[in-house]
């Protein structure tokens, strides 16, 4: 597995690299696009406003928002390529199984995809004035947005194999993350609360916010709400695909575009 | 030994209420060494059957054995198979050939070293050297197809099936892949071959299997098959005509004579024949061969009556003498 993940590593930063303008125009869209909102939010509010420790937040929600999208765009994005380009049934051929191979991409195309991300949080920074912190507390609850990006990725790979031609279901579900991301789901109550912990990738977001933009400690309840939450979107979106594949090799449309 | 065996494999596709019998009953088998021509026109299910052996699609029943390894259940089986598949790039273009072959040597199980090392001997010997730095989007057809069928022998496996290797390709490319094939079927190699080019067939395969309608409808030997349809008549082709008296004198033994060109069903007769024609100019004397395009004509048009499409049998007895 660490040959498979050391390979899918190699063939990732070689293409980045390679194609490099591709991914230049990622991080300057992704950063105008925000800038573009910060100016009109700005507009709205009037001069005399104070963002305060609001704009830090929703700029966690829109860099992870990011990230999601990158991560997605790697497994189910990358599933509809090769299968339109004909490398996806070469894959299938290897004796690793599927997940594992998709796994093993997404791993090492992360440190590629937090690179992009830091690099589109730092622009971010400097346009709008935020001074988000960096504690190293970031990381768990990282961890658990991580694990349920990569689950709902699976998810949605499942249906790229199935569906095939799901470009425009990916496009219309990219404004339901965005509001996992930006909705403040650690403010909510009652009810909303509980709901709020079941949404996928919400609870680790809502930590985020916290330790970044509030500079709160992290509540040890809370981290493990999320940690659950991410663990559980993964197993469910590793076991989606894993049907998705045997589904359709059973109705012969594995390279079927 | 047999590489490659698969039994009575079924499939059956479900599409709006409609159903598609692709593959019915398909058994098969290659041995180490063997080149086996898997034919048959558009539909005729050769395709699922590849991808059936490859894993790729689940059989509805039957069986894939592949050195007694079962693709379907064994992933060690996935080690033993390499595959160039029709309609698919098969490769990363992005990527230059050596990145596409160092990379697909690692995902078919080698570790990064042994696969670097495979990488450069197989560029070597598909004369893809001086390219192994260009991407492959800059590669002619040919090259992209070579380079294909290394990535497919990375991992050094038992079984190779190739899906219209040839298709698209100029004659020297057809060439350089036709010396290839045979060179790897040599090193002890079963190769499973499809193709709609039914000379390649004929020059490259030891035995031939034509599916139609989702049934093998033959599968024998590639000589033996031409044998067999192939008619035990003699033709003499004179540079003039001939006159009446020798005419007259073949017709009494029975051969066919037209004014410059003579038919003989008994091949006994051959030299009576040639002697007569003493002192006659003669430009040819050849005997009637079938072709595998004959052939593969013949039994698919037959096949496509009902009646025969469900028996391979019949077909065959039907068409040999």
């Amino acid at each position: 597995m660490l040959f498979l993940f050391w390979a899918e590593f190699k063939r990732s930063w070689i293409q980045l690299l390679r194609y490099s303008s591709e991914v230049i125009g990622g991080i300057i869209g992704t950063t105008i696009i925000f800038y573009g909102l910060f100016l009109s939010a700005r507009y709205i509010a009037g001069p005399g406003f104070q963002f305060g420790d609001r704009l830090d937040a929703i700029i966690v929600g829109y860099v992870l928002w990011a990230l999601m999208l990158f991560i997605l765009g790697d497994i189910a994005g990358g599933l509809q390529q090769e299968a339109r380009t004909g490398t996806l049934e070469q894959l299938f051929l290897s004796p690793y199984s599927a997940p594992q191979v998709f796994l093993m991409r997404a791993f090492a195309s992360l440190t590629l995809n937090l690179a992009i991300n830091l690099s589109i949080l730092l622009l971010i920074m400097v346009l709008t004035g935020s001074r988000l912190a960096f504690p190293i507390t970031l990381i768990p609850p990282l961890l658990a947005v991580l694990m349920g990006a990569y689950g709902i990725s699976f998810a949605m790979g499942s249906l790229a194999l199935i569906l095939k031609q799901v470009q425009q279901l990916l496009s219309v579900f990219q404004f339901g993350l965005l509001f996992l991301f930006t909705a403040p789901v650690e403010t909510w109550t009652g009810g909303m609360r509980i709901i709020g912990w079941l949404l996928p990738m919400a609870p680790g977001a809502g930590l985020l916010r916290d330790v970044m933009a509030r500079g709160m400690d992290l509540n040890a309840q809370a981290l493990a709400l999320a940690l659950l939450n991410g663990a559980l979107y993964l197993v469910v979106g590793l076991a989606l695909f894993r049907w998705s594949e045997q589904e359709t090799k059973r109705q012969g449309k594995l390279s079927g575009y | 030994m047999h590489i490659l065996e698969t039994h009575q494999l079924k499939k059956t596709y479900r599409s709006r209420g409609k159903t598609l019998a692709a593959v019915r009953d398909v058994s098969l088998s290659i041995a180490a060494a063997e080149v086996l021509a898997f034919l048959g026109p558009n539909g005729a299910g050769k395709t699922t059957t590849i991808k059936m052996i490859a894993g790729l699609i689940l059989p509805d029943s039957g069986s894939v054995r592949i050195a007694g390894c079962d693709p379907h259940r064994d992933s060690r089986a996935l080690k033993l198979i390499g595959a160039v598949l029709e309609g698919n790039r098969n490769l990363y273009w992005r990527l230059t050939p050596s990145e596409n072959l160092e990379y697909f040597g690692v995902l078919r199980g080698l570790t990064p070293r042994v696969a670097r090392q495979r990488a450069r001997d197989l560029l070597e010997r598909f004369d893809l050297g001086d390219k192994r730095r260009a991407l492959v989007q800059t590669l002619s057809r040919g090259m992209q197809q070579k380079l294909a069928i290394a990535v497919a022998l990375i991992h050094d496996p038992q079984l190779l099936l190739l899906d219209e290797p040839t298709l698209g390709l100029d004659v020297e490319a057809t060439e350089s892949v036709k010396r290839l094939v045979r060179e790897i079927a040599a090193e002890g190699r079963a190769i499973l071959l499809t193709t709609h080019q039914l000379d390649i067939a004929e020059e490259l395969s030891d035995r031939v299997a034509i599916i139609n309608q989702g049934t093998v409808v033959v599968e024998e030997p590639t000589s033996e098959l031409i044998r067999q349809f192939s008619e035990a008549t003699y033709r003499i082709e004179l540079e003039h005509p001939l006159d009446a008296e020798r005419t007259n004198k073949l017709r009494s033994l029975g051969a066919v004579v037209e004014p410059k060109q003579i038919y003989l069903r008994d091949p006994d007769l051959l030299y009576t024949v040639v002697d007569g024609l003493r002192p006659l100019p003669i430009l040819r004397v050849e005997r009637d061969q079938a072709s595998l395009r004959d052939i593969f004509l013949t039994l698919v048009r037959q096949g496509r009556l009902p009646e025969l499409s469900n028996s391979g049998g019949e077909v065959r007895s039907g068409q040999l003498h």
